[in-house]
């Protein structure tokens, strides 16, 4: 036993693991709520999910460099509102530049946390809850108290969370999903396979070893804070899709749901560990357990960020357990990793 | 001989007097314009249309009494905005602001600062969302009667169900007061036997964010299969229960209602997935509030039950306690609108 386990890398077994609890969560859930192994309930689940999915995958390559972004949530605010009022303006805009504009938004909020963490030398928590104010107060000035409905959207954009790419049996594939769940794809392949993208990891694990290896460090947590920033436009512009209606208060709280998301994911909050696979699953299963508590008739409402809360610390305090004896086992076989 | 007629003249002198008073707390008091009132309307938190509306109604009120004094609109941002008001109602008193305007959003929490303000002489009115005890708070102007929003939301649900059947409530925060006080106030509606037929099957919180009340909505459509009417009586929620009930293509089967602006609400009305729903005038609300703190700050009103004041356009307005809370005391502005398609279109440009 001992011997198979040294034998499967940590993050292997962290993602077996993470996917059996997915799958004790629903076989749960579907012993306790009517009709939950149900089409309706995965379109629910995987639509409401792919609006957190990008921002999570943006958090997670922040925290691998052992940063963190806490500005998030109002970057998906300011996105979907400005986004919104151009596309008001701008009726005829293509919907692949509409979304490169969220993007690029998102990206450019991005830049301002990577430039004053890299190179202002500021801790990123410290950064990120200055900007995180700041991005939300600009939104305020910037709205004048306006609300961008659905009636002033183009009807492309009110259509696109019904669009379905495939569907099977009421098993939708939407459109929104596939974005979300694309963004996740690439930047898994990315790291895994480029070397530019790898360099997170690096200056994750060992910063030091990093700039001796001739890392460049700064650039690397810069380009971290730009995609997570980047790919919050890209939730944003999925969240305009969905919700229409956008105020001020757009996006207030994901950015404690992204590192819900994360950490239970699998990515070590200690920076140079983590995966996109196990990002999607613990988005997937966060989201999973809050649709699922808002359906269980035994839990009332207030236990619900309770139990959410529960879910993280156990994650955290798993993770580290298992990793330190895990550790401890490999050093007693002479470990070969 | 002497004594008698001391006491007599003194009993008249009393009467006299009592009857002056009288006649002077019957006729609504008219504060005297052109005077220097420092004011600041302090609302839950910037960026929104009904506060935004609040403040026009403010402006338009201080342009008419011709304050020569300042009035700032100021406020938190809504992450901040519970610790921000109570913030900022300690600047206002540091800088001897006469008076702030305040729609509380910290609940109890602000009443020691509102206490500390009075003592240092700025008044303390609210409006929107009153302090919960009453303590720091001179008076409250309320938009309508909260008893008349239940018998409002519990006639809407009844319309929208056909007298009968299931609905559910979708509010914003589980600790905001005003949606409370009003929720409870419709399950004392409920008790009637008009409505005996009509099922309240459950309250959730969508905490006054989109993505919260769109999947709260849902989640109450599936956990109930009947569910007639969602009820939602937060103008964020409610638009929110509209678009997801539209987007599930619901709008037949599942209504929704509750307190939601004109503007936003538009094309849900008249599409069918919000027939019907209420609202004051949150214009209407800011200026009252600022004729009350005017009268307030220049001493023609002390804030006391009974008195009386003209405030203007709207006619005129009387202390009185508050029915909601022991010990405090309102001013009732009401009535409010039902909008339906045949008039949220004017009510929405």
């Amino acid at each position: 036993m001992s011997g198979l386990l040294t034998r499967i890398s940590p993050q292997t077994l962290r993602l077996v693991a993470l996917a059996l609890a997915l799958l004790a969560t629903i076989l749960f859930f579907s012993t306790q709520i009517d009709g939950y192994l149900s089409a309706r309930m995965f379109n629910r689940i995987s639509t409401s999910a792919a609006v957190v999915l990008p921002v999570a995958v943006g958090q997670a390559i922040v925290i691998m460099t052992r940063n963190i972004d806490l500005s998030i949530g109002s970057t998906v605010g300011v996105v979907a509102y400005l986004t919104g009022g151009f596309l008001g303006s701008h009726p005829e805009l293509h919907p692949a530049l509409a979304l490169a504009f969220a993007m690029g938004v998102g990206g450019l909020a991005g830049a301002i946390n990577g430039v004053l963490v890299a190179w202002g030398r500021v801790p990123s928590i410290i950064v990120t809850l200055g900007t995180l104010a700041l991005f939300r107060t600009f939104l305020v000035e910037v709205s004048d108290a306006r609300t961008i409905t659905t009636a002033s959207l183009p009807q492309w954009l009110v259509d696109l969370p019904q669009a379905t790419v495939l569907s099977v049996g009421g098993l939708d594939v939407r459109v929104t999903v596939v974005m979300a769940v694309v963004a996740c794809a690439v930047m898994g392949l990315a790291l895994g396979r480029l070397r530019a993208a790898r360099k997170f990891y690096a200056v994750g694990s060992n910063p030091d070893a990093a700039v001796m290896a001739g890392i460049n460090a700064k650039r690397v947590v810069f380009v971290a804070f730009m995609l997570s920033g980047a790919l919050a436009g890209l939730s944003g512009f999925i969240f305009l899709a969905k919700f229409g209606n956008i105020t001020v208060v757009a996006g207030m709280g994901m950015e404690l749901k992204s590192v819900a998301a994360v950490v239970v994911g699998g990515v070590s909050i200690l920076g140079g560990s983590g995966t996109m696979l196990g990002v999607l699953i613990g988005t997937v299963l966060v989201d999973t357990i809050d649709n699922s508590l808002t359906r269980w008739a035994l839990v009332s409402e207030f236990w619900r960020d309770a139990l959410l809360g529960m879910l993280i610390m156990a994650a955290v305090t798993v993770d580290t357990f298992a990793s330190r004896s895990l550790g401890r086992l490999k050093a007693g076989s002479g470990g070969a990793g | 001989m002497k004594m008698t007629k001391f006491s007599g003249l003194a009993l008249a002198a009393g009467l006299v007097a009592g009857l002056l008073g009288s006649t002077a707390m019957a006729e609504p008091v008219t504060a005297t314009p052109g005077q220097a009132v420092n004011a600041v309307l302090l609302p839950k938190f910037l960026g929104i249309l009904p506060f935004d509306q609040a403040n026009r109604g403010a402006q338009e009120a201080a342009a008419e009494l011709g304050s020569t004094g300042t009035l700032e609109f100021i406020g938190p941002t809504p992450e901040n905005s519970a610790a921000g008001q109570i913030e900022m109602l300690t600047t206002a008193t540091t800088q001897k602001q006469h008076v702030v305007m305040l729609s509380n959003n910290a609940g109890d929490q602000i009443a020691p600062t509102a206490e500390a303000a009075q003592a240092a002489g700025t008044k303390v009115v609210t409006w929107d969302s009153p302090i919960p005890n009453g303590k720091g708070e001179t008076v409250f102007v309320a938009q309508v009667d909260f008893g008349s929003i239940g018998v409002v939301m519990a006639d809407m649900a009844f319309d929208l169900a056909g007298g009968a059947g299931e609905f559910a409530v979708l509010s914003a925060s589980p600790d905001a007061a005003n949606q409370n006080a009003w929720i409870e106030a419709m399950k004392e509606v409920l008790k009637g036997d008009k409505y005996k037929d009509l099922k309240l099957v459950d309250v959730v919180y969508g905490n006054d964010q989109s993505e919260e009340s769109y999947n709260r909505a849902l989640g109450l459509v599936d956990k109930y299969p009947d569910l007639k009417v969602i009820m939602a009586p937060t103008t964020v929620g409610i638009v929110a229960a509209a678009k997801a009930m539209q987007d599930e293509g619901l709008c037949e089967k599942v209504k929704v209602s509750g307190l939601g602006l004109p503007a936003e609400m538009v094309s849900y009305s008249l599409n069918g997935c919000a027939p019907q729903f209420a609202l004051w005038s949150f214009v209407d609300l800011g200026y009252l509030t600022y004729q009350v703190s005017y009268a307030l700050a220049t001493g023609a009103i002390k804030g006391e039950i009974g008195e009386e004041l003209n405030a203007g356009r709207m006619g005129a307005f009387k202390i009185e306690e508050d029915p909601g809370r022991p010990g405090a005391k309102r001013i009732l502005m009401g009535p409010f609108t039902v909008y339906t398609k045949d008039n949220v279109e004017a009510a929405a440009n």
